[in-house]
């Protein structure tokens, strides 16, 4: 592909996808030094490589680029060359805005809200930055960079179209990589690692199933059969588990427990405590501290 | 009467929580699980949450009661408890948990262990308590608190197992039986008291130990608030119960002279009862009590099935995404094609170093002997029966201590009619085949039938169970596994160096 460099605010391509942070060409004809140094990156960014042998840092680990490699580097990640230096070769990228709210992707989706909330959730979550032998993202590139070019009818559309396919793709891949399909119970540790890490958040089945890289029912009927418990029932495990440590060590206040274990609200959280244990989360706390 | 009474066991596995329900006559009446994690955040780390294991505890013991006792008119009449064995949770004085419990998979005191076990003291301590000198045991992880966990030791007042504090929050006592103590290397099994050499050792006292009671004490009663949330009564009995291996053995049938018990589960065992102590030179073999007129002795396996699913993992096929246990199955078919001993393909399983009867935390895992003409399904085959050799193993060292004329063996993995063949072949011995929950859950009801007067002792309490499923030896395929296990014995000690050196490579 040849080089061209595209920018918001610059270029009068972008203008109608505010989404479209950069998307660009590079070629590198003779080794230059501290041109591409390791700084914090500060959007979301998936490079792709046409030629060459690039040796990157990505969130402080190392790896080796051939052509038809992806690397996805995500905001506040330190990304760049250990030496400074850009070798021999060509690659491109697109810096998207996929948006800050937990929600979803952003207004420019086609994507049904729960399938680009687990998409999105799926790319950022990320623990495996590089993928290989990804020719298909080569040839989304080129489409697009046709499409933001040669502006024909419905170039709008197709753009929007073209980057949902490269989100999906992506996130295809990723969990392919971080999970063989055949492990349940590593995957299903990775997973309780999540929740456990954002356990305020509102999970949905279908982000849960998304992140295991297996349909609803699937996962639901694995989860049953592994566990005793469905999805949203081992969830609350974690919750009222969390929440039990709480009450016993600290002051903080019943709602903030309640918020920060992932109940919607105080009230949410006292019914399924005493629902569970017998106790309200206030007679629990008096019980388990008063103890001499 | 109208109301039918009914028992409860409750058993703390490793992974996870199993209820059963039992009429007065043993008949089963429904069961249901509900597992927890094993963390694993630092090498050789395993913990897992009190908490959450409470909650899960709770969780499933509200669904049973719901769903099957209360709906048929059932009355609890008693909770029996089985657990793990070798957990640690250091709590506060308030009696709050200090972090996550540290679980029997732990190595984090390696160093520890290896100290005390060549030391005089070790050889003392092991006689006294018959729990090996091994980073499982409570000893050697109170042991290794003190030394690399110094803040969690200094605030700790208590060193609990995780089934002490579950019934400590369920009725307010805080007591351990002595069959999960005989476990904790901290317990004297001869005089029936924390041993002073152990708790010195340790750096603790005996009032940092939970209460010691009998497997029948059943003096403590939820919780008003538990009995009120789950539907039970006052007078329903708490009976402390046993540890899981115990009640394992107990719930076999395996009660008397010549019997021994083989589990095969992730990890594995062989175990047998009798009214000695068994003494072993080596410190190769455990001795954990149930009763004052009781011990089960044996020894215990890293390598069981564990082992063959890593195998199926990275060598089967799958059809379906994670469908493990149909790719096992297809594997196994392949390797009932090959004839026995894997036309001399030998397999060493120790990819989780050793416990019994080598007790080495370096070893590794070996395929020994391939030629040309060895293909995949040799492999399938060797790795089961070198799996097998491996408990044979700990079965040829209970021998020179106890004749065994009979087997009973249970767990996921030796229910597959492949593995029982196999496992009565090497041993020469008849084989019957019991689901390994189940024996757990029957051996707790038969400590609660005793306990409530229904037997008048144990031995009478094993004497009602039927022993399915029996396998029958093969002379030939024996007289094969015969000829191979020397050299699978040999390899294994004549190995010793290489792992060390192999092991230290990859750490």
């Amino acid at each position: 592909m040849n080089p061209f460099l595209l920018q918001k605010g610059f270029s009068k391509e972008l203008d109608l996808f505010p989404h479209i942070l950069e998307f660009g060409v590079k070629k590198i004809q003779t080794i230059r030094l501290t041109s591409f140094p390791v700084e914090k990156s500060n959007s979301f960014s998936i490079y792709y490589i046409w030629d060459g042998r690039y040796d990157w840092l990505i969130d402080d680990r190392s790896y080796i680029l051939y052509p038809a490699d992806l690397a996805l580097v995500l905001p506040g990640q330190p990304f760049g060359s250990p030496r400074g230096t850009l070798d021999i070769g060509s690659y491109g990228w697109i810096s998207l805005d996929i948006g800050t709210s937990d929600s979803s992707l952003g207004p420019f989706s086609g994507l049904s809200p729960t399938e680009s909330r687990s998409i999105r959730k799926i790319l950022l979550l990320n623990n495996v930055p590089v993928a290989t032998s990804m020719k298909e993202t080569g040839k989304l590139f080129q489409q697009l960079a046709q499409e933001l070019h040669l502006q024909e009818i419905g170039y709008q559309t197709r753009t929007n179209q073209l980057i949902d396919a490269l989100l999906i793709l992506t996130a295809r891949q990723l969990i392919q990589q971080s999970h063989s399909q055949r492990d349940f119970s590593g995957s299903f540790m990775k997973l309780e690692q999540e929740l456990r890490k954002n356990l305020s958040h509102q999970w949905a089945v279908e982000e849960m199933a998304a992140l295991v890289g297996l349909g609803t029912t699937a996962f639901t009927e694995k989860v049953k059969t592994y566990t005793g418990f469905s999805p949203l029932n081992y969830l609350i495990n974690i919750r009222i588990s969390e929440a039990i440590k709480l009450l016993k060590q600290t002051d903080t206040n019943l709602t903030d427990i309640a918020l920060d274990t992932g109940f919607y609200s105080s009230q949410h959280f006292s019914t399924t405590f005493k629902k569970l244990t017998g106790y309200t989360p206030s007679q629990f706390r008096k019980d388990n501290t008063d103890i001499p | 009467m109208n109301r039918q009474d009914c028992i409860l066991t409750i058993d703390l596995g490793t992974g996870a929580v199993r209820i059963f329900a039992f009429d007065l006559q043993g008949i089963f009446i429904g069961s249901m699980k509900g597992s927890y994690p094993t963390f694993h955040r630092e090498p050789d780390q395993s913990e897992q949450d009190p908490e959450q294991i409470f909650i899960t505890v709770l969780y499933v013991l509200k669904n049973l009661l719901n769903e099957r006792i209360h709906p048929s008119g059932y009355r609890v009449s008693a909770i029996c408890f089985s657990a793990a064995m070798h957990s640690v949770l250091p709590v506060d004085k308030k009696g709050n948990p200090l972090g996550n419990a540290i679980t029997w998979s732990d190595n984090r005191g390696k160093m520890e262990a290896r100290q005390l076990r060549t030391s005089p003291e070790g050889k003392t301590i092991y006689d006294a308590t018959g729990t090996p000198i091994h980073p499982m045991s409570p000893l050697i992880k109170i042991t290794w608190m003190k030394n690399e966990d110094k803040h969690r030791f200094h605030l700790t007042a208590r060193f609990l197992s995780l089934k002490s504090y579950i019934i400590q929050q369920l009725t307010g006592e805080t007591i351990i039986d002595y069959s999960l103590a005989s476990a904790t290397g901290l317990f004297n099994i001869h005089s029936f008291r924390w041993e002073d050499a152990a708790l010195d050792y340790a750096g603790i006292l005996a009032s940092q130990l939970p209460e010691l009671v009998p497997v029948f004490y059943s003096s403590p009663r939820l919780r008003p608030e538990y009995q009120a949330s789950l539907g039970l009564d006052a007078a329903t009995r708490i009976i402390a119960g046993a540890s899981d291996g115990c009640l394992a053995t107990l719930g076999a049938g395996v009660w008397g002279e010549g019997k021994a018990t083989i589990t095969v589960e992730q990890s594995g065992a062989v175990r047998v009862v009798g009214k000695e102590v068994l003494i072993d030179e080596k410190q190769r073999l455990f001795n954990y009590v149930l009763t004052r007129d009781y011990y089960v002795s044996g020894g215990p396996t890293n390598n069981g099935g564990v082992i063959f699913e890593w195998f199926t993992r990275e060598f089967g096929s799958f059809r379906k995404a994670f469908d493990l246990e149909e790719a096992m199955e297809g594997l196994i078919q392949e390797a009932s094609k090959i004839p026995a001993g894997s036309e001399g393909l030998l397999f060493l399983p120790y990819l989780l170093g050793e416990r019994a009867p080598i007790w080495n935390a370096n070893a590794r895992g070996v395929y020994f002997g391939l030629n040309m003409q060895h293909r995949q399904q040799h492999f399938v085959r060797a790795t089961i029966e070198g799996i097998l050799f491996e408990i044979y193993s700990i079965g040829k060292t209970l021998e020179e201590h106890r004749p065994i004329h009979t087997l009973s063996i249970n767990g996921s993995f030796a229910a597959y009619p492949f593995w029982a063949q196999l496992i009565a072949d090497m041993f020469n011995k008849p084989v019957h085949v019991k689901n390994n929950s189940d024996s757990i859950g029957l051996g707790a009801f038969l400590v609660a039938a005793t306990e409530m007067g229904m037997y008048q002792s144990l031995e009478e309490a094993t004497r009602g169970i039927d022993l399915p499923g029996m396998f029958r030896p093969d002379r030939n395929n024996h007289e094969v596994y015969m000829r191979l296990f020397p050299i699978f014995e040999r390899l294994s000690s004549k190995l010793a160096d290489d792992f060390e050196e192999i092991a230290g490579l990859q750490s």
